[in-house]
Formats: C-alpha cells, structure tokens, sequence
C-alpha cells in the first residue's frame, strides 16, 4: 500500500507495525486514521505553554503509548523523552524536543489524511 | 460453561487503539470483552464467570488500575483471575503498588503480540490447573473425613457389641444429642453452641462408653444386681474410657477430642453432685456431658438389656422427667421433653 511505503520512508518501522497487527494492513490502516483525533485532543504544547505541566505529561505519555503502538517510531522516540524530561521538570528541554518532532509528526499525518480521500 | 464457550479475556484501557492491538492478539483463541476504564471494568468482572484474565491499563479516569486490584482484593476475585498490568509507564513505585496487590506479571508498552500470547496463555493454563487441583484436594479431604468418621463408628460399635448394644445405639445417642442440644440452645440462650460444635459435640459423644473395653464380660453382662464391688469397677470405665482415648488423639480432630475426653469422664455425673468420676455438680458439669447423659439414661430405657424388657417411649420419658432415674438440670429435662419426649415413637 502507498500509505504503508510512505510511512517506511517517513521513518515509520512498518513491519514491526504489521507484525503487531497480526499483518492485518486494513486494520493497521484504519487504527493509523484514529491518530489525527488522538494527537489533537493530546496536544502537549500548549499546555507548557499554559505552564499546566500535569496534563501535558499525561498528554505526552498517553501518545508515547499510542505512537509506540503504531510503530510511530521517530515520534515514539520523541514523546518518550518528553514525558522523561517533563517528569523531571525540565521543561526548557522537553519543548525543544517538542518543537523538533512536531514538523515530522505534521508530516505523517498529512500522509494518512491524504490516503483516507 | 459449555464445552463450546470460549474463554473471555477482559481488556481494559482508555485508548481504542490499544485494546485494539490487544484484542487482535487474542481474538482467535479468546472471546474479547473491553472497558473502558476502572469501574467498566469491575462490573463485567463480577458479573461474567468466563473471565479467565484481565489485561489492565494503570492510568486511566474515572477508576485507575491499581483501584482495580484494590476492588479485586476486596472481593477476592484476585485469587482467581491472574491480572497482567500492560503499560508504558515506568513508575517503579506504582508498579509495585500493583505487584503487591496480587498482579501476576507487568507487560510493557508497546507490547510484542506474539510473546504475550505466549506469557499469558501459559499463566491462564496455571491458574486452572492450580483450581483443578484445589477442587481435587477439595474432594479427597471430604473423603478423608468421611472415612475418619466410619473409623470411630467402627470402634464405638466394635465396644458397645460386648454388652449387647446393637450398631443403632451408638448412631441413637449421636443423634439425640445433636437434637436435644438444639432444643436446648433455642430455649435457653444462655447454653448458645454454634452449630459447628454440635457436629462436633454429636461425633464426639459416639466415644462415650468406649472404656466398657476394659470392664470383665461377668459385669457387663451380669443379668442381675451388681454388688457393691462390681459397681465400682463398673463406673471405672468412664475413667478408663479417657485413658484409652489419651492412646488415640490422632483420631479425633482437637476440638472433637476435647469433647470425646469431656464427655467421656463426665456423662455419669448427676446434677446434684452425686455422680461419678468427680462428684461434679450443677453447671459444673459441660453441657454437652449433661446432654449425653440423659439421652444415654433414655436410650438404656428403651432398649432391652440382659436385666431387662426395653420400656416404651412415654413410659422411659415419664420415668426421666419424674426424677426416677437420677437428678438432672431442670432445663435439660424442659429440653428433653421438647426435643424427644414429645416425638411420637419412631
């Protein structure tokens, strides 16, 4: 599938995805199509930008889980540190690495969105 | 549970996709029930008894996990499911807060479907080999005991054949006990016995006259009146009957012994302390000896012996409540009369 492709480019561990999935693609695909609502209603960065640092790590673990489910790597990746660094209340580092992913996360839900028309 | 009902695995987490993922994994072995969060959770626990494993999210509204165990403790449903906490949180304290409420094992976020099915396939197969062997265990004990009780029927009955008691005199007294101790604990709050120790009392007393072992054939059966040196022999049994069941307290669960040994050295006490081994008085006496007591008096009455014709019901009753046969506590006797005297002859 396309989407699946692109995703690999994107950084997306696909297969470990599938494998998951129990290589059901169709479901994988449908479970990717929910990740629009899930990253909207969890958006981390503005609640440190709100200073309300509990609900962003809530946030930030909560995608770190679905991410991580998907195979979302780089993004897995990111949340993970996030949530470490905003539990740590370094909050200056958790909004840079925020800031650095947000552009690749964008990317990839761009894609999926684009493969639902 | 039909041969055909799958087993259920309960999946709760707030967030679709990962009961999804998790569903997936199971689904082909499993029927699948979801909740959302803690409190979904445990209404389906409790009401479905195909459950055989919850597969529990920590961080979630309304209810968390570790409530979740904190419920299933509560309930002791934990006992019985093996809970597998599946999070992505590392918060070490927390995850042994849920170690020691009873969760089987912590399976991290994200998970790897095919090593799963495998952890948690193997604990549901321990759980229900662990309950078939309890049930099994379950079973044999209540074998045991049953055969432990025809063991100290045998022995009893083995006694009492000596001086021409049939099997049914050691089941009578058993019985009569149990019935007039009844009567007597609903009329007379104050001699209140649970009804386990009755059971025990009415096992118990099967050893009354258990040291009638030790006394020679020419008294036991001597069909006319015992001089006054044979009657003292005779009354040794009840001293005799403690010292030989001093000889065998592994027959006898410790409570029943107690009452074996009490009832034993006791059951010819009188109320108003005329009686032997200890001359006791009153309440001095244990109820449950008081008890045996008269229903031995009564079951000596109604059946034949070598120095006489077995006297019918009313008249063994009238005799007993008259004071002709010894002295006994004036409730036991209201009791007696209750529970026995106003059955009609079986």
């Amino acid at each position: 599938m396309d989407l699946i492709n692109e995703l690999e480019a994107l950084g997306v561990n696909t297969q470990e995805a599938l494998r998951r999935f129990s290589g059901n693609s169709a479901l994988y695909v449908k479970m990717l199509g929910k990740l629009t609502a899930a990253a909207n209603d969890l958006e981390v960065m503005p609640c440190i930008e709100k200073e309300d640092y509990e609900t962003a790590v809530t946030n930030a673990h909560t995608l770190k889980g679905v991410t991580g489910n998907l195979s979302l790597t780089p993004l897995y990746n990111a949340y993970t540190d996030i949530t470490n660094l905003l539990r740590e209340q370094k909050y200056g580092d958790a909004k840079s690495v925020l800031e650095k992913i947000l552009p690749v996360q964008s990317d990839i839900l761009e894609c999926i969105e684009k493969s639902k028309s | 549970m039909s041969k055909d009902d799958k087993n259920v695995i309960l999946i709760v987490d707030d967030i679709e996709i990962n009961r999804v993922i998790l569903a997936e994994t199971f689904r082909e072995n499993y029927d699948i029930l979801e909740a959302e969060n803690g409190e979904e959770a445990l209404k389906i626990i409790d009401s479905d008894e195909r459950v055989v494993a919850v597969l529990l999210d920590l961080l979630m509204p309304v209810m968390s996990g570790i409530d979740v165990l904190r419920e299933m403790n509560k309930s002791g449903k934990i006992n019985n499911i093996p809970v597998f906490i599946v999070t992505a949180a590392n918060d070490d304290p927390m995850l042994m807060d849920a170690y020691n409420l009873g969760a089987t094992d912590i399976i991290s976020k994200p998970i790897m479907p095919d090593f799963i099915k495998c952890r948690i396939n193997n604990v549901i197969e321990l759980y229900r080999h662990r309950y078939d062997l309890e049930s099994l265990l379950e079973e044999k004990v209540d074998k045991l005991n049953l055969i432990n009780q025809s063991m100290i029927e045998t022995l009893a009955n083995i006694i009492e054949f000596r001086d021409g008691e049939s099997g049914e005199h050691v089941k009578r007294i058993s019985s009569l006990s149990k019935k007039l101790l009844i009567k007597l604990c609903k009329m007379y709050p104050e001699y209140y016995l649970p009804k386990a120790e009755i059971d025990k009392i009415s096992s118990a007393s099967i050893l009354h006259d258990v040291g009638k072992i030790a006394i020679p054939d020419s008294i036991l059966n001597k069909p006319g009146r015992l001089t006054k040196e044979e009657f003292e022999i005779m009354k040794s049994h009840s001293v005799k009957g403690c010292e030989i069941l001093s000889h065998i307290p592994n027959l006898l669960d410790e409570d029943t012994y107690k009452y074996s040994y009490d009832i034993c050295r006791h059951h010819h006490e009188r109320w108003d302390g005329k009686g032997y081994p200890d001359g006791l008085a009153g309440d001095e006496i244990s109820i449950w000896a008081q008890a045996v007591s008269i229903v031995d008096v009564y079951d000596a009455l109604i059946s034949p012996r070598v120095y006489k014709a077995p006297f019918p019901h009313d008249v063994a009753v009238k005799m007993i409540y008259n004071g002709e046969c010894g002295t006994f506590n004036p409730k036991i006797l209201e009791a007696f009369n209750e529970a026995i005297g106003k059955e009609s002859e079986s």
